[in-house]
């Protein structure tokens, strides 16, 4: 589905008014459910665990909105105002320099990982290479500006922790760009997610910008609350009391705090802050943890999926993942 | 999904992040600083809507997936209806003392803080949950040792001990790191997680590794409160 076939399509639904089933009549039909119902549904939530979790679910969607916002309305912009062209003189032509430039460029998308994705998918649709937005998507949410200044807010005594965090996660999003580069095969993208805008001459600019912000947000919407679901199942079913007694084993706390970082799904820039408290453990998986969690976790797993398809997220999210614990004890062992 | 379905989807969800906002309860979910940017996304995401609905109104028609191919996440939109639900009907309270439990890092947070200042002076001093617990566990001088102070904290019981305890959290509630006082003297015979204030005095030297920097506070005055309009510290 095109933004412009939405925008000029003009075939009239014709013939009489039909007694037809639409997704109007289904909303309708569960918000009058839900309202009818609702004293029952809040008694079945009302144990503490449930609670627990529809407060950490409603949390992340609530935390994470404002940035999707701007994440689709960043995407929007470059839809309507970005020439593709203007987007291939910016970049070099070969890919394989290019992808660390995007991955500098990260610097400039102040938000969390929600941001990102919109952004990244757009900027394949106006022809950027896909190694290289990708590169983009995996570095915007853990080297800008707010968040390392989070981090060293965090880690206010040990400041070689922010120099780690930024250079672990360029890290990981360059080569995971370069390694794109080299094995990635474009069909794993499905197909709509690198459709080319079509020419949207005859539209004014500002309609072709709202539309593909409100198409954008319509479809990344859905996948980050599933994203959501999951995270606040994890948070609070997954028990994490038994993580104190990791203490002195290194191999496998890294290993764990990678995992953590996955499926707690934490906002890139509070995520800091969780860290510093898991002080029974050395900076290291510490360190894993922050560079793992912007990289890939399961709220940016269900965007990925939405945004690139299924089979391109089941490759992409396990390669990602294991590249970036590789680039966080690597980074980690040189410079912590 | 219809498009007009899409529409009222997202006039429904920026409502809600509205709603949240204006009515204050958002400070259960996330952290003061980021009202601005919940009223921005919530007018953005109805003007978005509004947008096309005008534009599909002016055009006398709206634009039906019926018309061209099914978008492929026109499932997957649906699940948008969740938190608009979940906020409207059943408004889900602030984390307690579920979370306190089954946490592992009970004020291990604090070590890293060291923004300590002049404790103020008067007889009583009203401190929060974490400047008490840096001071108490993280700071060695003992500048709250026979001092009167104040902590505003929910209770909660484990093991047949009674606690304060309060959440910060730097983002959203999903980050949120108990914080926790033992009692002891004139414990309230309250039910858990209600809110109380209490006066009293640290046991000196009562926060240890081994009892996970927990300090002891002994209670000498207890009233209970409502549950205060930011539950969480930052």
């Amino acid at each position: 589905m095109t933004i412009t076939g939405e925008i000029r399509s003009s075939k009239r639904r014709s013939g009489p008014p039909r007694l037809k089933i639409t997704s109007l009549e289904v909303l309708c039909g569960i918000l009058v459910l839900a309202l009818l119902f609702q004293s029952r549904l809040v008694d079945l939530l009302d144990v503490p665990k449930l609670r627990t979790a529809a407060t950490v679910f409603v949390a992340i969607c609530v935390q994470a909105m404002p940035f999707l916002v701007l994440g689709v309305l960043i995407s929007g912009a470059i839809a309507a105002f970005v020439p593709a062209s203007a987007l291939r003189r910016l970049l070099p032509t070969r890919t394989a320099l290019a992808v660390p430039v995007a991955g500098v460029a990260g610097v400039a998308l102040p938000g969390c990982e929600c941001a990102s994705v919109p952004v990244a998918k757009r900027l394949m649709q106006q022809g950027v290479a896909p190694a290289v937005a990708l590169t983009f998507l995996l570095a915007a949410p853990a080297v800008n500006p707010i968040v390392l200044v989070s981090t060293a807010v965090a880690f206010n005594d040990t400041p070689m922790m922010v120099v780690a965090r930024f250079v672990g996660s360029l890290l990981t999003a360059v080569v995971m760009g370069w390694l794109w580069v080299r094995f990635g095969k474009a069909e794993w993208i499905a197909e709509r997610a690198l459709a080319r805008m079509q020419d949207h001459s005859g539209t004014s600019k500002w309609a072709v910008f709202a539309e593909s912000a409100r198409h954008d947000l319509v479809d990344a919407g859905g996948f980050l609350v599933l994203g959501g679901l999951f995270a606040a199942a994890f948070k609070t079913f997954v028990p994490v009391a038994w993580m104190q007694t990791l203490g002195g084993q290194l191999v496998l706390g890294v290993l764990v705090m990678a995992f953590l970082a996955v499926i707690l799904a934490l906002c890139s820039e509070a995520d800091a802050f969780v860290a510093v408290a898991f002080s029974a453990l050395p900076l290291l998986p510490r360190l894993v943890f922050l560079v793992v969690g912007p990289a890939v976790d399961v709220k940016l797993i269900a965007l990925q999926a939405g945004a690139f398809g299924k089979s391109f997220a089941f490759r992409f999210a396990p390669a990602t993942f294991v590249v970036a614990i590789l680039c966080a004890v690597v980074t980690g062992v040189v410079l912590l | 999904m219809r498009r007009e379905t899409q529409n009222i989807l997202l006039v429904l969800l920026g409502g809600a992040l509205l709603k949240i906002s204006f009515s204050g309860l958002y400070l259960r979910y996330v952290q003061k600083g980021l009202l601005p940017l919940l009223i921005a996304a919530g007018t953005i995401m109805i003007g978005l809507a509004l947008f096309a609905i005008i534009r599909d109104i002016r055009r006398g028609k709206a634009v039906s997936d019926d018309d061209h191919e099914h978008s492929h996440s026109s499932r997957s939109t649906w699940l948008m209806l969740l938190p608009v639900m979940a906020v409207f009907l059943i408004s889900p309270p602030a984390l307690g003392g579920d979370v306190v439990s089954s946490a592992a890092d009970t004020n291990q947070t604090q070590r890293s803080r060291n923004l300590l200042g002049e404790l103020p002076s008067g007889d009583v001093i009203p401190l929060s949950m974490t400047e008490f617990v840096t001071r108490t566990a993280w700071d060695e001088s003992g500048t709250l040792d026979g001092r009167r102070v104040k902590l505003t904290g929910f209770l909660t019981r484990a093991e047949g001990d009674t606690f304060v305890a309060r959440l910060a959290i730097s983002c959203c509630a999903a980050d949120a790191r108990p914080l926790k006082v033992k009692l002891i003297g004139d414990v309230p015979s309250l039910p858990d997680e209600q809110w109380v204030e209490l006066t009293g005095q640290v046991v000196p030297k009562s926060a240890s590794e081994k009892n996970s920097w927990v300090p002891s506070f002994t209670v000498e005055s207890s009233t209970s409160v409502a549950e205060p309009v930011e539950p969480y510290e930052s």
